[in-house]
C-alpha cells in the first residue's frame, strides 16, 4: 500500500460529504489549541508525530481501523512519516499535500443569491475565518474585502463570465492581508476604501466616503456605503437593495467586532455603540447580515453561508440591546481575548506602507482569526 | 556549553531534526548533553515541546543567523 496525497480541495469536499474523514493532526499540542481544521462533522484528534516516534502501542489504539485517517501537519513531512507508520500498521491513510500551510491558503464560493438583475457569492476562507464577496448584476461584478490570493476571485469571474469593475475593503484588515488593491491593480478596477483608514498610505484608493450610492448593472443594484465605526474609525458597512448588509467587521452574526485594535479601545467602543444604536437600529429586521468573518464554524448556516437576519441576530445577542453605554463599553471592551498575530505589521501592509514577499506574507497569516468578540 | 554529541540537522525540515536528536539520544548515557543545529523554523516549538514529553532537559537554545542550537541533558529512561 502507498499512502495517499490529497489536496485541501479534495478534503473539503470529504468533510462535506455524508462520510467524513478523520483527522489525525500531527502538530505539537500547542499549535493544534491554536487552530486547527474545523467543520461540522469533522472528528479530529491530536496526536504529536515526536510520540510516534517512541512507538507505544497505546497511542495507536486511539485511532479508528475502517474509517479514513487524513493525517495533518504543518507542511506535510511529518504526516508522510506518521502516514507511512500508520499505513504499515494496516490503517487506512492519506496526508493532507502541504498540510496547514495549504489549509490557510484554501477557499470556497458559496452562492446565498441567485436572482434576475443579482448574484451574490460568498467566499469562505475556512481556516482564516476570513469571509469575501462578489456582487453580480449584467455581467459587472464589485467584489468586497478580498483575501491576498486574488486568482480566487479572477477564476470566480472568468467562470460568471464578468468583469470585475469595483473592489472594496470595508475596512483597513488586521487579520489577514487584503488583496483588495492588487485585484483592482490585475483587473483595471476602481479600488475604494475609507480615507481615514489610509493615512499616510502610498496607494491610489477612492475614498468611500465620497460615494454614498454606487450603481452597477441593472439599475435595480444599489449600493449604499454607510459608516459604521467601531471595529474601525473608517469602518462601512454596504447595504445591497435595502436587503444585504455585508456589515464587514461591525457586526457579525455572533456579536460585535472589536474596538481595541487601534489603541482606543473606549473611544471607538463609542462609535460601536452610535453605530448599532444610531445607524443599524434603523434597519429592518428582514436584512440579511453578511459579514467579513466567522467567529466559529457553527456559524454557517443549513445553506451553507454565513450570515444572519437582523431580526435574529438583535434577538439572540444581549448586546444589541444593551442601550446603557457604560454597560455597553465594559462589555465589548471586557471581552477582547488575545490580538489577531501579527496584526501591526498587517495593518501596515495593507496600508502599503510595507511591502513583503509572498512567503513572508504566508507566515504572517499562519493561524486563526480574532477579530470577532463573543459577548455571551 | 560542551556538548557530547553535536547533530547537524541544518538544511533538513520537519520531522527530520526530532528524528536525529532523537536517534542521538538514544546513544547517550544519562546526564550527558547532546547540541542539536537546525535551520528549520517550524521544528522550534516542536522540539521544546518534545522535550516536554520525554524525561530529557532543555539547558538552553540559542539562535544566530538562522541557525537555532538546543542545548539537551539526557534524563532518566521512564
Amino acid at each position: 500500500m502507498t499512502v495517499k496525497v490529497i489536496t485541501a480541495k479534495a478534503l473539503h469536499e470529504r468533510m462535506e460529504s455524508g462520510d467524513p474523514p478523520f483527522i489525525l493532526d500531527v502538530r505539537n499540542p500547542q499549535d493544534y489549541d491554536d487552530w486547527k481544521i474545523e467543520g461540522k462533522y469533522i472528528k479530529s484528534i491530536n496526536i504529536p508525530y515526536f510520540d510516534f516516534l517512541d512507538a507505544d502501542e497505546g497511542v495507536y489504539q486511539l485511532l479508528p481501523k475502517g474509517t479514513e485517517i487524513v493525517v495533518v501537519c504543518a507542511k506535510g513531512g511529518s504526516a508522510m512519516m506518521v502516514a507511512e507508520m500508520l499505513d504499515e500498521r494496516g490503517y487506512q491513510v492519506s496526508t493532507l499535500e502541504q498540510g496547514m500551510l495549504a489549509w490557510s491558503q484554501f477557499y470556497t464560493p458559496v452562492t446565498i443569491v441567485e436572482r434576475a438583475g443579482l448574484k451574490l457569492i460568498q467566499f469562505h476562507r475556512l481556516a482564516k475565518g476570513c469571509l469575501s464577496y462578489m456582487v453580480i448584476s449584467q455581467g459587472k461584478a464589485l467584489v468586497v474585502d478580498a483575501s491576498r490570493h486574488v486568482d480566487e476571485y479572477l477564476k470566480a469571474a472568468k467562470q460568471e463570465n464578468v468583469e470585475i469593475a469595483h473592489v472594496m475593503d470595508t475596512h483597513l484588515h488586521a487579520d489577514h492581508i487584503s488583496g483588495g488593491f492588487d485585484l483592482a491593480e490585475k483587473t483595471g478596477a476602481t479600488y475604494y476604501i475609507s480615507s481615514s483608514e489610509m493615512e499616510g498610505a502610498q496607494r491610489v484608493f477612492e475614498p468611500l466616503e465620497k460615494h454614498e450610492i454606487i450603481r452597477f448593472g441593472t439599475v435595480d443594484v444599489k449600493i449604499m456605503a454607510i459608516p459604521t465605526p467601531g471595529h474601525t474609525p473608517g469602518s462601512i458597512s454596504l447595504l445591497i437593495n435595502r436587503q444585504f448588509l455585508l456589515s464587514g467587521d461591525t457586526l457579525f452574526v455572533g456579536g460585535l467586532g472589536r474596538p481595541d485594535l487601534g489603541g482606543h479601545a473606549r473611544e471607538w467602543a463609542q462609535d460601536l455603540y452610535e453605530t448599532v444604536f444610531k445607524t443599524i437600529s434603523p434597519l429592518p429586521d428582514h436584512v440579511w447580515v453578511l459579514p467579513s468573518h466567522f467567529a466559529d464554524i457553527k456559524e454557517i448556516n443549513e445553506a451553507g453561508y454565513v450570515g444572519a437576519q437582523l431580526g435574529e441576530i438583535r434577538k439572540n445577542n444581549e448586546i444589541m440591546r444593551t442601550e446603557d453605554i457604560k454597560q455597553f463599553t465594559e462589555c465589548v471592551t471586557g471581552t477582547v481575548g488575545s490580538t489577531p498575530p501579527n496584526y501591526k505589521e498587517i495593518v501596515d501592509i495593507n496600508r502599503g506602507a510595507t511591502d513583503v514577499s509572498v512567503e513572508r506574507a504566508t507566515e504572517l497569516e499562519i493561524g486563526p482569526n480574532r477579530c470577532a468578540v463573543h459577548h455571551g | 556549553m560542551k556538548a557530547d554529541v553535536i547533530v547537524d540537522a541544518k538544511g533538513l525540515s520537519c520531522p527530520m531534526p526530532i528524528v536525529k536528536a532523537r536517534k542521538a539520544m538514544e546513544e547517550l548515557e544519562v546526564g550527558q548533553i547532546m547540541e542539536l543545529q537546525s535551520t528549520d523554523k517550524g521544528s522550534v516549538n516542536d522540539f521544546q515541546s518534545w522535550v516536554k514529553r520525554t524525561n530529557h532537559t532543555l539547558e538552553s537554545m540559542d539562535e544566530d543567523n538562522g541557525v537555532y542550537r538546543f542545548y539537551v541533558k539526557k534524563g532518566q529512561e521512564s
